[in-house]
């Protein structure tokens, strides 16, 4: 594995002039953070915590007021830093006026690429976002998950070895939601480091293997996900088709047991969305079918 | 393929200036601006006012040198309207693009990818030059042809009307020389690259105005009264300084002098009045003029870097 860090990010402060204070507002505070290739690191924190000012110093948008970034070990001013990463913003917006083709021709080009390589290259991110049929219309006709999608191809037009995020399912519907989930996960298989921030935890936790938690510009909890959010001193046994007979023998067993306590017996649930997709793929199948037979 | 994509987009160097990826930015912006109806509009609204002064010219004939007269009025109002539009154009466009980029984030998109903010400025402003230049282009194509056409038939028309009054050969040569000095010439052409030169001033100035204006319409506002300032800075300079007399200092005639870049002396420009009355413009004065402009354009796109570079989104 490449020893260099994808990202570095050391003591960074950045402080905004305030117009009716005399002091001024420290946005991010001392932050320092690592992310090694190929991880998947997610920032999480309430609105206005300094994630996204983390993510525009780290794009060079905003200097620091102190302390330094770096991306793959060139630091984040320099244009430099930018060719290999790829940056999607929360509710991004694009020239209304370009197709969905025309949008990524315009970014693939800024990035150097041309001819053979940079058809290839629309034709196989439209397909991968799902947006073959729309690469010809206008994107002031896209829906917000279409938006998305086609922020997601941008960014990863010129193949690059970093990725950040920035709400990427924020006002997406559940199926648009997980379609980005997948890509993430397909981004991590593939080696690329992702760097994501929400405030939607659960996506966090489904995609992510590092998290820090930022807070009032702080970074007050940084690690790996597991180390995170496993109960050191609890265990979780799933049964499937247990008796009462069986259920009741497992508890007398804990009972028996040193220093063991029983704590809790239920039926795992699912989430909503769970259910949500599970229900919009089986009415999808039944249409399908349908159509099917009466053709 | 991957490999494929990082060896060609490794093997491009960011450095400041990278041609091909300011003629992406500008080609974008151009396409941007076709896209955007209202300069169709503008377009449209041009060529009717060429159409209209061509219909007003057969009430003006009063006088023995009424043809010539015809075609001045012909030349005037056509170039007014060009000179109005370029700047519009160039001021309007210039100052939508980059708080329109900000404001639909769009900019960040951009500017996260490997492109220097210089290229990103050039890049729109040669964007908003193509577009003044191709829409004066095609107001030229229009007037070259109405004003070719207009002459030929006025030189007939007084050909007859001195055939029929019984001038000689000698006299009907003269006014033939007279009529055609009025009509399409390169000195008039020269006169319509002024009018670009003047644009382009402007177009570079409304870009450093809004690198640090925080709204379109102070960025309009501001460039325009520099653009009427720019007319008047050459008289009061040197009404100031003959006012003073013999006392001005060194440090004042360079502080005076150092005004003049702020404000460009755009009575420079008054080769387009020359044009229009019919007058030669010698090919020195004009590229001294085009010189003139890419300093000035250059001054302008350099402070607007220098303000750009440190901006934080």
């Amino acid at each position: 594995m490449e020893d260099t860090p994808a990202v570095q990010i050391n003591h960074l402060i950045k402080e905004f002039a305030s117009p009716f204070r005399k002091s001024k507002v420290k946005a991010v505070d001392d932050v320092s953070l690592k992310i090694m290739p190929g991880e998947v690191y997610g920032l999480i924190g309430p609105n206005g915590s300094g994630k996204s000012t983390t993510m525009k110093a780290l794009l060079g948008l905003l200097a620091p007021t102190s302390g330094s970034c770096y991306v793959f070990g060139k630091n984040s001013l320099k244009t430099d830093s930018r060719q290999e990463i790829g940056f999607l913003p929360e509710n991004p917006y694009f020239y209304k006026h370009l197709s969905g083709e025309e949008t990524l021709k315009f970014y693939a080009r800024l990035c150097g690429l041309r001819g053979k390589l940079l058809k290839t290259r629309i034709d196989e991110m439209l397909e991968m976002v799902s947006l073959e049929d729309a690469r010809k219309r206008r994107i002031g006709g896209y829906s917000k998950g279409m938006l998305q999608r086609i922020g997601l191809a941008q960014a990863l037009i010129h193949e690059p070895r970093l990725v950040i995020l920035d709400e990427p399912t924020a006002g997406v519907d559940p199926v648009g939601s997980r379609q980005i989930r997948d890509l993430i996960v397909s981004l991590k298989k593939r080696g690329v480091t992702v760097f994501l921030c929400s405030h939607l935890l659960e996506q966090v936790q489904e995609v992510c293997d590092h998290v820090g938690i930022i807070f009032k510009g702080k970074l007050v909890k940084e690690g790996s996900l597991e180390d995170l959010i496993s109960i050191e001193d609890q265990t979780e046994i799933v049964v499937r088709n247990a008796s009462d007979r069986t259920l009741a023998r497992i508890r007398a067993v804990i009972a028996d047991s040193e220093n063991a306590e029983f704590l809790h017996m239920g039926k795992p649930r699912t989430t909503l969305e769970r259910l949500f997709l599970e229900e919009a793929r089986l009415s999808d199948a039944a249409g399908n079918k349908k159509g099917d037979k009466d053709a | 393929m991957q490999q494929e994509i990082r060896k060609e987009t490794k093997m491009r160097k960011n450095g400041i200036f990278s041609p091909s990826r300011i003629l992406v930015i500008a080609s974008h912006t151009f396409t941007q601006l076709v896209r955007m109806k209202v300069f169709y509009f503008l377009a449209v609204f041009a060529m009717l006012m060429l159409v209209a002064s061509y219909f007003e010219m057969p009430w003006s004939r009063t006088t023995e040198d009424s043809a010539e007269q015809e075609l001045i009025i012909l030349k005037s109002t056509a170039m007014g309207a060009m000179a109005m539009f370029s700047v519009l154009f160039a001021i309007a466009a210039t100052a939508l693009l980059i708080p329109k980029d900000l404001e639909d984030r769009t900019l960040y998109t951009i500017l996260s990818k490997p492109v220097p903010r210089f290229d990103y400025l050039l890049g729109k402003l040669i964007g908003v030059l193509l577009l003044v230049g191709s829409s004066l282009l095609l107001m030229d194509i229009l007037l070259s042809f109405i004003l070719h056409s207009r002459t030929d038939a006025l030189i007939t028309a007084e050909m007859e009307r001195g055939a029929a009054r019984g001038w000689q050969q000698e006299y009907l040569d003269l006014r033939k020389e007279e009529i055609s000095q009025q009509g399409l010439t390169w000195d008039l052409q020269a006169g319509i690259g002024a009018i670009f030169f003047k644009a382009m001033i402007m177009a570079s100035i409304a870009l450093l105005i809004s690198t640090f204006s925080s709204s379109t319409l102070f960025t309009i506002v501001i460039a325009v009264v520099i653009y009427f300032i720019g007319h008047f800075t050459a008289d009061a300079r040197n009404y100031w300084l003959q006012n003073q007399g013999a006392g001005v200092s060194t440090q004042v005639k360079l502080l005076s002098q150092g005004a003049s870049l702020i404000f460009p002396d755009f009575q420079l420009y008054n080769i387009i009045d020359a044009a229009i009355e019919g007058k030669k413009i010698a090919a020195n004065i004009f590229q001294r003029l085009a010189l003139l402009t890419f300093f000035y354009t250059g001054i302008y796109s350099v402070l607007a870097w220098f303000t750009f570079r440190k901006k934080e989104f």
